[in-house]
């Protein structure tokens, strides 16, 4: 079965696309315009007599181009085939997506409900061969064909204006008086294809399914990249927020089509062309994600929080989203229960964080192999899923942390500089509750050290981490505090 | 206790002196003497709990490791805030957490602070977000409030040595300061009768906080502890050291 959607834009005033070239026609009007009297292939001179207020805007072959395939992305969440049929069409194969969505009608207003979401109306026919599909699609027949069978009562009484046809074919037909697919289907195929060219053939045998009719299966680009004009200049990054969400949404999609989840990526604020003229660079936001993602929510919340701290140059006219980093993201299995969720999901939490602060202000803290205190242990940026699991730390053998782990006591604050204690210990006595411990070490990079360590407890109470730096010799070596057994 | 008051007294609508609010969901602290006394029997699950510290270094961190260990071992997350001093990972890891579910927040504003403070606690995956911050403003303290009790996390303030504000919203505050070499907590504020007297832990000796040592491996034997006399003792100690190293 085939469905099929095709893709003019909507808004609230009256509204015209007009034809480029010398004699511009009205090639689309919106429900406000057709009121009005406007019609397709009026003259613009006629239209404008008609409504002087028209919103009046040239044709865009590109960004039609770009909607068919945003659409066609859009339906590889429903179905792994789909295909372009320019200008305005999708046939996508939905037979073997019926049971997965719960039969027809469900897969039907799931489609219909994600294509107006993006503000596209369609018009869906359903047909066993993708010939026939857009064939109803374009006369406006949304009666479902159920099987092959039927297909001749739905496309008899179709015009044969329909089909793209030879040059010079539609004039044979019309004075030989052959005007619905029915009353061609009638005549002998050879006399028809002699007289009419083998075009005719052709489609009458795809749309009858006499003929199997293979369509190259649309591919999503291999990187995402979407520009968005804006309506009007916008001088705040919060009248942003609409245009982000909706490249947002078609991000999901495209990574939703191409199994991906993207990891870093990237949204250009352009200037108004006046000013890039003079030289002012477009502001870019960029945001690495901690995992592969591509949830909507999160990449909009992470992508408000980041655009909430920029401070715009001058106003932005047009946004462009791209993902500069992708990395494959498996399907996976939903939990039955809430408690299988909970904790399989730190990373949104750690992208909010790093959203509005430093990347490097969120981070994760590795013990290392080393026997110096200040060395043995650093803090890793939360950056592409960084915190490696323990297993993995094991494997490779170089993070081990059993083998980081300390023999004697340490503390669990360790003080940014060690404090020199000066004459403190002279004038109270504190407690030497264990050591020493000698550690020495460091000679190769030239931060050598030659300490002795104590747990002492102060008079106060606390429990601290001290050493005797011996660095410089052997016994009259200073006192500093280093951590403390918090 | 005679049968027919015991019965009368099993009533829920009766409320004795002594008792505390139910909270609804709670975590053991390790401390069988410090859940007597906290309602509920643990430290709150969906709630802020403010700790004020006479001193710092007086095992403050290790009060909280075996119920941080117990979240974690229940897949949620740790987020520390603001710490004062570098959270040392090697230590951390002998006591049992597991790293990779301690995410530290550091060089950040107080503001950001406190905004990263409310993220944490609303997130559901996270089971315990520690904030030392000098927050005092009461609205401020009531959104966090309100923020742990939605997502469900144990909020833990951290007041340092100078930073105790009067009053605060959150339904839990414990003073802790060090005596005679013990732990001791002392209930300021709870949801239920107040408490006069501390509760006294001896955090080295209770099992599941010991002084950060490894498991399996021996305790360094320590002599009887003794008092430095510097310089003249401390140069005897080190000069012992050596001998133990040639030794």
């Amino acid at each position: 079965m085939f469905a099929r959607a095709c893709a003019p834009d909507a808004a609230q005033r009256p509204f015209v696309v007009a034809s480029s070239g010398r004699h511009p026609q009205v090639v689309a009007a919106n429900a406000h315009a057709r009121d009005a009297g406007i019609r397709r292939g009026q003259s613009i001179t006629a239209a404008l007599a008609l409504v002087p207020a028209i919103a009046l805007r040239e044709r865009d072959p590109a960004a039609e181009a770009d909607a068919l395939s945003e659409i066609a992305a859009l339906a590889l969440a429903f179905t792994p085939n789909a295909s372009l049929v320019p200008p305005d069409a999708i046939v996508a194969e939905i037979g073997g997506s019926l049971r997965l969505f719960g039969g027809l009608a469900r897969l039907i207003d799931q489609l219909r409900a994600a294509v107006q979401a993006r503000g596209y109306t369609t018009r869906l026919a359903l047909a066993p061969t993708p010939l026939a599909a857009s064939l109803l699609a374009r006369a406006g027949s949304t009666m479902p064909v159920p099987d092959i069978a039927h297909l001749p009562d739905a496309l008899d009484p179709l015009p044969l204006a329909l089909l793209d046809l030879d040059p010079g074919a539609p004039a044979a037909l019309d004075a030989a008086g052959i005007a619905t697919l029915g009353d061609a289907r009638r005549l002998p195929r050879a006399a028809l294809a002699r007289r009419f060219g083998r075009s005719l053939v052709d489609a009458l045998d795809h749309a009858f399914g006499n003929r199997p009719d293979p369509r190259p299966p649309y591919r999503p680009p291999p990187r995402f990249e979407r520009r968005l004009p804006l309506i009007a200049p916008v001088d705040t990054v919060e009248a942003l927020g609409f245009g982000v969400n909706r490249l947002v949404n078609d991000l999901a999609d495209w990574l939703l089509a191409r199994g991906l989840g993207v990891t870093r990526i990237s949204l250009e604020l352009v200037h108004e062309r006046h000013l890039r003229e003079r030289g002012l660079s477009p502001t870019i936001v960029t945001f690495a994600l901690a995992a592969p993602a591509r949830a909507p929510a999160h990449l909009v919340a992470v992508l408000r929080e980041r655009l909430a701290r920029v401070a715009l140059p001058a106003s932005v006219e047009a946004i462009v989203l791209a993902s500069d980093e992708t990395a494959t993201l498996p399907g996976r299995n939903l939990g039955l229960l809430p408690e299988d969720e909970a904790g399989t999901a730190i990373v949104p939490l750690i992208e909010r964080l790093r959203s509005r602060l430093a990347d490097d202000a969120v981070v994760v803290l590795e013990p290392r192999a080393e026997h110096r205190p200040e060395h043995a242990m650093r803090a890793v940026a939360t950056v592409h899923g960084a915190p490696a699991s323990r297993h993995d730390a094991v494997m490779s053998g170089n993070a081990s942390p059993c083998a980081a782990l300390p023999t004697a006591a340490r503390p669990l604050w360790l003080l940014d500089e060690a404090r020199p204690l000066g004459t403190t210990l002279e004038t109270q006595p504190w407690i030497l509750r264990d050591g020493p411990e000698r550690i020495e070490s460091g000679w190769w990079d030239g931060r050598d050290l030659r300490r002795d360590y104590f747990v002492a407890e102060t008079p106060q109470g606390e429990i601290v981490w001290i050493y005797r730096d011996h660095r410089y010799g052997t016994d009259d070596g200073e006192w500093f505090l280093h951590g403390l057994f918090a | 206790m005679n049968p027919a008051l015991a019965r009368i007294l099993a009533n829920p609508a009766i409320w004795r002196g002594g008792d505390c609010a139910a909270e609804p969901a709670c975590i053991a602290s390790g401390f069988a003497a410090l859940d007597a006394v906290l309602p509920g029997g643990g430290w709150p699950r969906a709630a802020l709990t403010e700790m004020l510290l006479e001193r710092e270094g007086i095992g403050e961190l290790r009060l909280t490791l075996p119920a941080l260990a117990r979240l974690q071992s229940e897949g949620r997350s740790i987020v520390w805030i603001a710490p004062p001093h570098r959270p040392y990972a090697p230590a951390l890891a002998a006591a049992g957490l597991d790293l990779s579910r301690l995410i530290v927040v550091h060089r950040c504003h107080d503001r950001d602070a406190l905004w990263a403070c409310e993220q944490a606690l609303r997130a559901p995956e996270c089971g315990a977000a520690f904030a030392w911050t000098n927050a005092r403003d009461e609205r401020v303290l009531r959104r966090l409030q309100v923020a742990a009790r939605e997502g469900r996390t144990w909020g833990v303030l951290w007041r340092r040595p100078g930073q105790h504000a009067s009053a605060t919203a959150a339904p839990l505050r414990l003073s802790l300061a060090p005596h005679e070499g013990r732990l001791a907590v002392r209930v300021l504020k709870r949801r239920g009768a107040g408490l006069a007297q501390p509760v006294l832990l001896d955090l080295a000796r209770e099992r599941g906080a010991p002084l950060c040592l490894p498991p399996g491996a021996a305790p360094i034997a320590v002599d009887s502890p003794h008092a430095v006399d510097l310089p003249s003792s401390a140069i005897a100690s080190a000069r012992r050291v050596r001998a133990r190293l040639r030794a």
